[in-house]
C-alpha cells in the first residue's frame, strides 16, 4: 500500500527526481542494462533466467516464429502485434485451429512488472508459466502444441542452423527444449518497455501536456473520477510486483459488467476469478490492465464487450453496465460483487473528452515503431 | 496452511537429511518383496477399452466411446495384519517417478487420443511380510521426496521440466499450475454438433491454486482434490483395483450438458461437477460456509463406490 501510494506520488509528483536512477547497479549487469525513468522501479527477473541481449533477440525471433504452433500457423504475435501495443484489435483471441479463446489478447508492455498473468489467474505469477497456457492448452487450443506434435515442433528449431548456434549461446549444454524456448520468449517480453510516451515526456520534463489533456489528467488522478484507484501505478495498473517487492496481494475488481441472474453472476465461462475458486465474492473479479498505449488495445475489457475509450468511460461514469436485451441482460450496476470503487460518478462530455485526451497521452510512438521489438524476419 | 506445511517440510528436509527413516529401531533386515498392484477400468461389469462400446452410462443410460482414461495414484501402501499401512517403494520407470505412478487404460485405438501404451499396474517393491490391505490417494501429490530425502515438486512442476509420467503434456493443466488427476474422455453416442462429434471430459485436479508470494514455485490450491482410497480387505496376489465408469457416472445426463464445461473439469459451479464428486466422496465446495472442507474427502476412503475391489 505504501509503494502504490509511492509510486502514485511519483507518478504524480512528475517532479521528483530522487528514487531509483538509471545508474542503479541492480539495473545493469554485463549482459543485460535496464534503461528505465526514474519512476520505473527494477523489475524482478526469475534467478534461473537471468537477462541478457542475447536470449532477448532469441526470444524475439522466437515470438515471431509460427514454427512454434502445433499446425506452424500461429505465432505469439499473431494474437499480440506490435503496432496495436501487441493486441490484436479483436474481441476474443483466435488460436492456431481456429478455435476462439473467452478473453481479449491482453497488450505485453511492461509485462515484467505484472504480478499476475491473464485476466483473473493467481496461479499465474511468472511469464514461463503462463506462457505454457497458449503453448500447451487444449481448451481451447492456441498454439496446440500437445504430446503428439512436441518433438516435431522442437526438431523445426533444432533442424535450423541459424537457431542451433543462438541456444547454443544462450544456453550452453542445454538442449533446443521447450523450456529453453519459453525462458528466452519470457526474456523478450521483460524487455518490452513502454516509457516514451508523451506523458513520460511530460514526467521528465521533456513534453508539455495541452490544456485538456492536463485536465483529463487532473480527473484521472482526482476523487471525481477515480481512477487512479486500480490503474495509479506508474504502470497504470494495480498489480505490480518488483525487484524491491515484499509480500504482494494480487488485487482483482468486479467492475459490475454483467449482472445476468440478478444475483451478480457473470456470463460463462468468463466468471473471473470465480472460475477457479467458486467462492461467491470472487464472481466477476479481474485483474485491471495497464492503460499504457490504451488508445491502441480497443476493444476493451475481458472479454472485448466495449468498443471504445469513450463508451469505457461512459461504463465507469455510470458504475456498471445496464445490458436490456439478449442472454446477458441484467444490471450491472447493481451486481452485490461489484467493486466498491466503482461507483456512479458525474463526468460530463467535456471531461471524458479530457479524459480520453489524457489517456491518449499514454500512447508510445516509439514503443510501437521500435524496430528492436520488431519481427527479426522484416527488419533490420 | 497447507503451503505452509510444505515450506516446513523444505525447511525441514534441508536441516534432517535423513529424514523419517532415522527413527527406524534396527531388527534383522528382511529381503523385501516385488508387488504389483493389477488395476483395471470398467464399466459396469464390462472392461472399458479403447475399441468397445461402453453401454448404458448415466441417468440417461447414454453408450460411449472411450477418448481417454489415465490418471495419476501416489501413496501406494500395503495394509499389515495389524492395520498397520507400509508404503509401497515405486520401481522407477517411464510411468512411475518417486511415489507418483501414472495409470493409462487407453492405447490410441478407436477414438482415443492419448499414447500408444497401456499401463494397468503399479509395480514396487515392500518389505517381506503378509499384507491384508491397500490403501492409496489419487491425484499428483504437492512434493515427494528423493532418494536423498529431497523434497521434490511435484504436482505444481513445469511439464518440460521433470521426469516421466510427470512431463506428459495432455495430463498437464497449464491454467493451475498443475496436473489434471484423472482425464476421463468419452464420446457419447449423441448427434454430431456442427459436424464434430460430441466430447464429454471429466478432469479431476487441485483448483482455486494460487502462487506464493515469494516462491513463485510454490502453490497452495483452496479444493486440493485428492482422493483417499482405504480397502481393508485386499489380496495383491489374486485381486485388482476397478475404477467404475458407471458408479462414477451414476446420475450423470451424458446425452446433453447441464453447464459449465462440456462434462466436468472439476468447476465449483458446474453442475455435472457436483453429481460426479458426490459419486466420488469428495467436497466440490465447502459443505457449509466456513467449513474449509471444500476439495477435501468426506471419507477415509474405506466405502468408495467408484473404485472397488474384483478377482482379477
Amino acid at each position: 500500500m505504501i509503494l502504490r501510494c509511492l509510486l502514485a506520488a511519483l507518478v504524480l509528483g512528475g517532479c521528483v527526481q530522487s528514487g531509483t536512477s538509471t545508474d542503479d547497479p541492480a539495473r545493469q549487469s554485463a549482459s543485460w542494462s535496464w534503461a528505465l525513468p526514474f519512476y520505473f522501479p527494477t523489475p524482478k527477473v526469475p534467478s534461473d533466467n537471468p537477462m541478457s541481449e542475447a536470449k532477448f533477440q532469441l526470444g524475439r525471433a522466437l515470438f515471431y516464429d509460427v514454427r512454434l504452433s502445433g499446425n506452424g500457423q500461429q505465432s505469439c504475435a499473431s494474437c499480440h502485434e506490435q503496432g496495436k501495443a501487441f493486441t490484436d484489435g479483436r474481441a476474443v483471441a483466435t488460436g492456431s485451429t481456429g478455435e476462439h479463446t473467452p478473453r481479449n489478447a491482453q497488450n505485453l508492455a511492461n509485462v515484467a512488472w505484472h504480478s499476475t498473468y491473464t485476466w483473473a489467474n493467481p496461479a499465474l505469477v511468472t511469464l514461463e508459466r503462463q506462457m505454457e497456457v497458449p503453448l500447451f492448452a487444449e481448451h481451447p487450443v492456441e498454439m496446440g502444441v500437445n504430446d503428439q506434435n512436441k518433438a516435431t515442433v522442437l526438431a523445426r528449431f533444432q533442424a535450423d542452423r541459424d537457431y542451433v548456434q543462438r541456444f547454443a549461446e544462450v544456453f550452453p549444454g542445454e538442449p533446443i527444449g521447450f523450456s529453453q524456448i519459453i525462458k528466452a520468449i519470457a526474456t523478450f517480453q521483460r524487455g518490452l518497455i513502454s516509457a516514451s510516451s508523451k506523458y513520460d515526456q511530460y514526467l521528465q520534463g521533456k513534453a508539455t501536456l495541452s490544456a485538456a489533456e492536463l485536465r483529463g489528467k487532473d480527473l484521472f488522478f482526482g476523487e471525481q473520477a477515480e481512477c487512479f484507484h486500480c490503474h495509479g501505478s506508474f504502470n497504470f495498473n494495480d498489480q505490480v510486483v518488483h525487484a524491491g517487492s515484499g509480500l504482494t496481494e494480487a488485487l482483482f475488481h468486479n467492475t459490475g459488467l454483467y449482472n445476468i441472474d440478478g444475483k451478480g453472476g457473470f456470463p460463462e465461462p468468463n466468471r473471473g476469478l470465480f472460475e477457479l475458486s467458486g467462492v461467491p465474492r470472487d464472481m466477476g473479479m479481474f485483474r485491471a490492465p495497464s492503460l499504457r498505449n490504451v488508445a491502441l488495445t480497443a476493444p476493451y475489457m475481458h472479454d472485448g464487450s466495449i468498443a471504445t475509450l469513450e463508451e469505457a468511460l461512459d461504463f465507469y461514469a455510470a458504475g456498471g453496465r445496464e445490458i436490456k436485451t439478449g442472454p446477458h441482460r441484467g444490471d450491472g450496476r447493481l451486481n452485490p460483487f461489484k467493486s466498491d470503487l466503482i461507483v456512479r460518478i458525474q463526468l460530463n462530455e467535456q471531461d471524458k473528452a479530457n479524459i480520453v485526451a489524457y489517456l491518449k497521452t499514454l500512447t508510445d510512438e516509439k514503443f510501437i515503431n521500435d524496430q528492436r521489438f520488431a519481427d527479426p524476419r522484416r527488419s533490420k | 496452511m497447507r503451503l505452509y506445511a510444505i515450506l516446513a517440510c523444505l525447511i525441514l528436509s534441508a536441516c534432517n537429511s535423513s529424514g523419517d527413516s532415522a527413527t527406524a529401531t534396527p531388527i534383522s533386515p528382511q529381503p523385501d518383496q516385488a508387488v504389483a498392484v493389477q488395476f483395471a477400468l470398467k464399466a459396469g461389469g464390462q472392461t472399458a477399452e479403447c475399441n468397445t462400446t461402453l453401454p448404458a452410462l448415466g441417468s440417461r443410460a447414454t453408450s460411449a466411446k472411450l477418448r481417454d482414461a489415465r490418471l495419476y495414484v501416489h501413496d501406494i501402501k500395503l495394509i499389515n495384519a495389524l492395520g498397520q499401512e507400509v508404503p509401497l517403494a515405486l520401481t522407477q520407470n517411464a510411468s512411475q517417478y518417486l511415489n507418483v505412478a501414472m495409470l493409462d487404460f487407453e492405447n490410441k485405438t478407436g477414438n482415443c487420443v492419448g499414447s500408444s501404451a497401456l499401463n494397468q499396474q503399479v509395480t514396487g517393491t515392500a518389505p517381506s511380510g503378509q499384507y491384508v490391505g491397500l490403501s492409496f490417494k489419487v491425484g499428483a501429490p504437492d512434493t515427494a521426496k528423493d532418494a536423498a530425502g529431497k523434497e521434490v515438486i511435484l504436482n505444481h512442476s513445469d511439464t518440460m521440466a521433470v521426469p516421466s509420467p510427470l512431463d506428459i503434456m495432455a495430463l498437464g493443466w497449464s491454467w493451475q499450475a498443475g496436473r489434471r488427476f484423472v482425464q476421463l474422455e468419452l464420446n457419447p453416442d449423441v448427434p454430431a454438433v456442427n459436424g464434430k462429434t460430441v466430447n464429454w471430459f471429466f478432469h479431476l485436479g487441485a483448483t482455486g491454486c494460487k502462487a506464493d508470494a515469494v516462491n513463485a514455485n510454490l502453490f497452495s490450491c483452496s479444493n486440493p482434490n485428492i482422493l483417499p482410497l482405504r480397502f481393508a480387505s485386499f489380496d495383491v496376489a489374486k485381486q485388482r483395483v476397478v475404477l467404475d465408469l458407471a458408479s462414477l457416472l451414476q446420475g450423470v445426463d451424458l446425452s446433453q450438458d447441464a453447464g459449465g464445461a462440456m462434462g466436468c473439469m472439476s468447476g465449483p459451479t458446474d453442475p455435472e461437477c457436483a453429481q460426479i464428486f458426490n459419486n466420488l466422496d469428495l467436497n466440490l465446495n465447502e459443505s457449509a460456509a466456513g467449513k474449509k472442507d471444500a476439495g477435501l474427502p468426506k471419507g477415509d476412503g474405506n466405502f468408495s463406490k467408484v473404485f472397488k475391489v474384483e478377482l482379477k
